[in-house]
């Protein structure tokens, strides 16, 4: 069966369709604020040879590899599957992110034949950890970190849901009803992705879905071999380097990327393996996310509109090594942070690597995370007595300049793309026994460059009325985001606690640190790098920043060799 | 007798109303250099039409409803006021970071947006009001004034104030407000709690700064309006549409412009509302505007028209969030001028760039040379190239069989038929997308719907919509092509009263919440007693915006009565709520205490105590009928009869394939699908009984 150039548009268009419409019910219906007020989810749709199809509007950490991962150990843990079968899978062994992404995987089976998978996955509140976090840096190993593990473990049969599991989790997550809620979410979103694709394969027919998706690889595989025809081929490597914390080498965790483009050949490889061993800490990469952050920094460097599924990956291989840091894990590693600090190395290195190759390709590296802006705070609210655990999403920048356009500024991290929201001020003080004292952009902090990065953002915030728990994992400070391409560095990420008296005592970078009333928490994020040489920047665009006070007129003359108001610039453009 | 005009991107519509119930529709082009002239253009014509003086004609009219994309015109293209934004001190990037999010996240083509009002135009007030609306730190006046002094010095045209948490304490604004009138007189500016008061301060932000920069702008537009209608003979009252579906008098819209941001369009779901009850005997509607470059989608859910604050002025997370109440409408880049291209790997799209108006589509013979969705059409038969908006221009077949073939079939490998046909499918597809996403989003079930054909391009595809939705049933309304114009005529001076109230039921503060109550009350009675004056009837509709504990998205959930007498009253809105989140999102969770968190009240003043009437009927001798070869996927080449809209018998069913055409629209009814003209003079497609099959 061939289907022609309409058919693929149109059914393309309803697998994103359907995938779309489970992230809409998921965000209305999600309980914790990770989930609904930050948007941090995904789902997404796998053939029944566990490949990847359709992931509309997904975080891109979530989705390019992992999904396969998952779909491949529910089969391989239950060979028979059953109309009505639901399995929650949050382990990095098994194709998992991390842990903290609680996913529900759903088969698709219609008179007992499997079709397809769907999947909701969903970054958790609380996860049942040894601490209120769930990004536990410091944890040796699983077994500190704490996690629940749930590898492809059933939780619905015949449509009704497991309370066994379900016990379980209330018996070892906190706020546990708030977990419930966000389950209940999941699985009502996957349920709705199930129904749409039984609908549609009752509509058109089974063998002509299959056909679709065959060809649908096919045009996608296409697509890439175009795009990685437009890029000059070579090889480059490049090196990111994680600041170090507890368990890591004291030079921080240092990643190479090896990037090899072959455009006769039509092939990207990737190659990781020469790369420090697993770290007794909680940076290590899950295997999903070692490929999807080597993917990401690919598809940042090329040509945009190539579809992500499993048909484009064909022509991007990525090469690993068990027992690395940014491999394969082997159990008990922890993967507690593996979606976003190294992770976010590895996509960093790629695309540097990749703009080496030539000019308008690439990208600087983005801001790194997770500063306190973005920490899981908890305790009890002295409002109502009530014990809370959450996520705060008040931002981060970082976004880094590319060869067409200044930073997207509200990136976030690399691995997101800049998907997830940001919180409003009120509804955090309402949600949280905090106040937010202050939280605006930093002059001169961007990357400069001809495409500048993103400047970095200064947040403070105080607990009113009791003490609270604050857990980071903050990268950057040592190791601020490069620039590419002769774009300069960002500034870097700090973080203090303001003492009642006044005085700022710097963090530790990886902490859980309790922070009384009188006290608060001050913190200046990562800005993104920039791309090009800035003395190459449209001066119009230089008076512009100027104006706008994210640039101060001696930085123009200093770095940009732009003269706002007669300050004679120290450096020579080489344009304008 | 009543005008109501729509300013659209091409046409200016109008429909006059006569006293006797009489309907007549008239077609101007849109003059977007000076709209007003558009809209005194349709009135000579309607006047021609009508064979009287212009002058003698309009002043018999003793209303004049005005629907205009003045307002969203001037945000796009940037000719708002030069505005300024105080906002708390702290916090002065509001409008940079927004509330986060984008769309596609390997794009980094595309600028992040500049904030609505610049930094260098952004100034912190030292003050903080904390949650819960105790003052944190005073208001220190010494600064806010030295602020206003930088105002003045700037140059300011424009002034939005949004200080933290002013909706629940609104004496900082206040003060701000009180200073800016003693310091800089002259310039308007808006306070943010007394425009949208809801919580998310970005969504103040923003619509307190979209408000502001539209006051001298708007105030000059409808004082021009005002005028030039004057001095045309007017004498009756002039009205603007609003956002809400409502309308309000010109000088109440000069005084808070964000209302009209989306006047014209919704009205559509209004009249959509009535012909769905009408003629498709359902409370629940989808209503499909189909233009020359967009598609407009809106909902009726149980005889009530969702509202959103999350609309966008250009593309989500792109353009600029409003944060204001205005109808749901989900607009995308899909109409008559959309362009078909086939990409490198041979996969067919249609738009969303679009050949618009100028230079059109190929058929136009204006210059354009891609295929369109109308050159896929006049290929395909739909369209009559003869008959092309009632004959006034006429169409080349030949440059669309061409740009057709060789923008699409030959890519393709497809016969030029088969290549016009895949053009209007994947078209289908794409509107079909854009009415899932918003039916999922409000939780309506197309099975249960009625499809509302709305636009001049709506018939070319409405049953094929429908068949692809599983609507049973599609309603093409006599009025249809000018949809927006005859809403108007249907609608409601109306306004909505917000406030924030925080309770749940699991302690629920009843005394207080009659007391929010009995104030959204008092204020809806202060609107019938002053701009309701005189009306016909008056109706008041509460709203409680409530939520499952730790849920941050409110559903808007009807209240049954005027003040809670009783806890059964309670009772009967937490037994509302899980149905109509079960209803939505297809689960419901009886054990989770429901927070309350916005209540509103929004009052409607019937000005007119008619329904809407017939359109004149027509002389039948203009009738053109026959048969015409239709070519349609799956089927192939057949002949199709040839139906006038407005001649048509009442009753009398007829069957597919047949095309019913006017000089507005055309209609097409593919084989298996029966039609009839109903009494209200609408068209009624039923595809219920057709096969689902839509890809060949």
């Amino acid at each position: 069966m061939t289907l022609d150039g309409a058919q693929l548009a149109i059914l393309a268009n309803r697998f994103e369709g359907i995938s779309r419409k489970m992230g809409n019910t998921l965000l209305r219906t999600g309980r914790s604020g990770v989930l609904n007020r930050a948007k941090d989810f995904s789902c997404c749709i796998v053939t029944r040879d566990c490949e990847l199809l359709a992931a509309a509007e997904s975080l891109p950490i979530h989705v390019l590899s992992g999904p396969d991962l998952m779909a491949r150990a529910m089969q391989q843990f239950h060979p028979r599957l059953a109309a009505g079968d639901a399995f929650l899978h949050n382990s990095p062994y098994h194709g998992c992110s991390h842990p903290a992404d609680h996913t529900i995987l759903m088969p698709v089976i219609d008179d007992g034949v499997h079709h397809f998978t769907v999947l909701a996955k969903a970054h958790q509140a609380d996860i049942g950890n040894s601490i209120p976090t769930t990004y536990h840096g410091t944890a040796r190993d699983v077994y500190e970190e704490g996690a629940l593990i749930f590898p492809a473990v059933k939780v619905q049969h015949g449509y009704e849901i497991v309370d066994d599991v379900v016990r379980m989790c209330q018996m070892r997550i906190r706020v546990p009803e708030q977990w419930y809620g966000d389950f209940l979410a999941m699985l009502g979103a996957a349920r709705i992705g199930e129904r749409e694709i039984l609908s549609l394969g009752r509509e058109l027919g089974w063998d002509r879905l299959h056909a679709f998706t065959e060809q649908w690889f096919d045009y996608s595989e296409g697509r890439m071999l175009a795009a990685i025809r437009k890029v000059p081929g070579g090889h480059a490597t490049a090196l990111s380097v994680h600041d170090p914390i507890p368990g890591t080498p004291a030079d921080g965790v240092r990643v190479h990327a090896e990037v090899r483009v072959d455009p006769a050949a039509g092939y990207v490889d990737v190659d990781l393996r020469d790369n420090p061993d697993s770290m007794e800490c909680g940076l290590n990469m899950s295997e999903a996310c070692a490929r999807t952050a080597a993917s990401i920094g690919v598809f940042n460097s090329i040509d945009h509109t190539v579809p992500k599924n499993a048909g484009a990956f064909r022509r991007l291989r990525v090469h690993l090594r068990e027992g690395c840091v940014v491999g394969i894990p082997r159990h008990p590693t922890s993967c507690s942070v593996a979606t976003t600090n190294v992770a976010d190395r590895i996509t960093s290195a790629v695309q540097r690597a990749m703009s080496e190759l030539g000019p308008g390709v690439g990208m600087a590296e983005v801001g790194c995370v997770l500063p306190p802006s973005t920490a899981v705070v908890s305790g009890v609210d002295p409002r109502t007595g009530k014990a809370f655990v959450n996520q705060l999403f008040l931002g981060a920048t970082g976004g880094a300049g590319s060869p067409t356009q200044d930073c997207w500024l509200t990136m976030l991290h690399a691995g997101n793309g800049g998907m997830c929201y940001i919180d409003s001020v009120e509804l955090d003080e309402v949600y949280q026994p905090i106040e937010i004292r202050s939280r605006h952009l930093v002059p001169d902090s961007e990357g400069a460059g001809q495409h500048r990065g993103a400047p970095s953002l200064f947040v403070e915030y105080a607990p009113v009325g009791c003490s609270i728990e604050v857990g980071f994992v903050v990268d950057g400070h040592i190791n601020a985001p490069l620039g590419a391409r002769g774009g300069l560095a960002a500034h870097g990420s700090e973080q203090h606690r303001r003492k009642a008296s006044g005085e700022l005592v710097p963090l530790p970078q990886s902490a859980q640190v309790r922070i009384d009333e009188g006290e608060s928490i001050v913190c200046i994020t990562c800005g993104g790098g920039g791309y090009g040489d800035p003395t190459e920047r449209d001066p119009a665009l230089v008076r512009h920043d100027v104006a706008e006070g994210i640039v101060t007129a001696a930085r123009a003359a200093s770095i940009y060799g732009v003269d706002i108001d007669g300050s004679t610039p120290v450096t020579t453009r080489r344009n304008g | 007798m009543r005008f109501s005009s729509d300013t659209g991107g091409t046409f200016t519509d109008l429909i006059v109303e006569h006293d006797s119930g009489e309907l007549r529709m008239y077609k101007a082009p849109t003059t977007a250099d000076d709209p007003v002239r558009g809209l005194l253009d349709a009135l000579a014509l309607a006047a021609g039409d009508h064979g009287e003086d212009v002058a003698a004609f309009i002043g018999r009219a003793d209303m004049l409803i005005h629907g205009t994309t003045h307002a969203i015109n001037a945000i796009i293209t940037g000719r708002t006021a030069r505005t300024a934004l105080l906002t708390t001190a702290g916090h002065p990037d509001i409008l940079v970071l927004r509330e986060g999010g984008r769309t596609e996240p390997f794009d980094f083509t595309v600028a992040y947006p500049e904030p609505y009002v610049p930094r260098a135009l952004t100034f912190e007030v030292p003050e903080r009001v904390a949650a819960g609306g105790v003052v944190r730190r005073p208001l220190e006046e010494a600064g806010a004034v030295a602020i206003i002094e930088q105002l003045r010095a700037k140059e300011v045209q424009a002034v939005a104030v949004c200080l933290l948490w002013s909706i629940l304490n609104p004496d900082h604004e206040l003060r701000v407000g009180a200073l800016l009138d003693e310091h800089l007189p002259g310039v308007p500016y808006t306070l943010s709690h007394r425009l949208n008061p809801v919580l998310r301060e970005y969504r103040r932000a923003s619509a307190a700064a979209i408000d502001a920069s539209l006051k001298p702008l708007m105030a000059a537009y409808l004082g021009s309006l005002t005028q030039r209608l004057d001095e045309a003979g007017f004498r009756g009252r002039t009205l603007v549409l609003t956002s809400s579906g409502g309308m309000l008098d010109a000088a109440e819209v000069a005084a808070a412009p964000i209302h009209v941001i989306n006047s014209g369009p919704s009205m559509a779901p209004i009249a959509g509302r009535r012909y769905a009850g009408l003629d498709g005997a359902s409370a629940n509607a989808i209503v499909a505007d189909t233009g020359g470059t967009t598609f407009d989608v809106s909902l009726v859910r149980r005889g009530r028209i969702p509202l959103t604050k999350e609309t966008w002025i250009g593309q989500p997370f792109r353009g600029h969030m409003t944060g204001f109440p205005s109808i749901d409408i989900k607009s995308v880049g899909a109409g008559g001028g959309s362009i078909a291209w086939v990409d490198d790997g041979g996969v067919l799209h249609v738009g969303p760039q679009s050949a618009g108006a100028a230079p059109g589509p190929a058929c136009y013979a204006a210059g354009g040379t891609r295929a369109t969705l109308t050159d896929a059409c006049v290929v395909l038969g739909i369209v009559d190239p003869a008959y092309f908006l009632g004959g006034a221009m006429k169409l080349d077949i030949d440059a669309a069989r061409e740009a057709v073939r060789v923008d699409v079939g030959e890519p393709l490998g497809l016969p030029t038929d088969d290549a016009a046909a895949a053009i209007v499918q994947v078209v289908t597809e794409n509107m079909v997308q854009a009415i899932e996403d918003i039916t999922v989003n409000q939780g309506i079930d197309p099975a249960d719907s009625v499809l509302i054909g709305g636009g001049g391009a709506a018939g070319l595809n409405a049953a094929a919509i429908a068949r692809r939705l599983g609507c049973p049933s599609v309603v093409i309304p006599e009025v249809g092509a000018a949809l927006s114009a005859a809403g108007a005529l249907m609608t409601d001076l109306s306004m909505e009263h917000h406030s924030t109230f925080f309770t749940t039921t699991e302690a629920f503060d009843l005394t207080a919440a009659n007391a929010v109550l009995d104030d959204l009350s008092r204020r809806c009675r202060a609107f019938v007693d002053g701009p309701g004056r005189g009306s016909v009837s008056h109706t008041i509709d509460r709203v409680v915006e409530a939520r499952y504990a730790h849920q941050v998205w409110e559903l808007d959930l009807p209240l049954h009565v005027e003040r809670f007498a009783s806890a059964t009253d309670v009772d009967g809105l937490v037994d509302d709520f899980h149905r109509l989140h079960e209803e939505i999102f297809a689960i419901r969770d009886p054990a989770s205490p429901i927070e309350l968190v916005g209540w509103k009240a929004t009052v409607r003043c019937r000005l007119a105590d008619r329904e809407l009437g017939r359109l004149r009927a027509v002389d039948s001798s203009q009738q053109r009928s026959g048969t015409r070869r239709l070519y349609l996927a799956g089927t192939g080449a057949v002949d199709a009869a040839v139906h006038r809209f407005e001649a048509m018998d009442v009753g009398t069913v007829h069957a597919g394939p047949a095309i019913v055409e006017s000089p507005f629209t055309t209609v097409v009814a593919e084989p298996g699908c029966r039609f009839h003209r109903t009494a209200n003079g609408s068209l009624v497609l039923d595809v219920s009984a057709q096969a689902r099959e839509v890809i060949r």
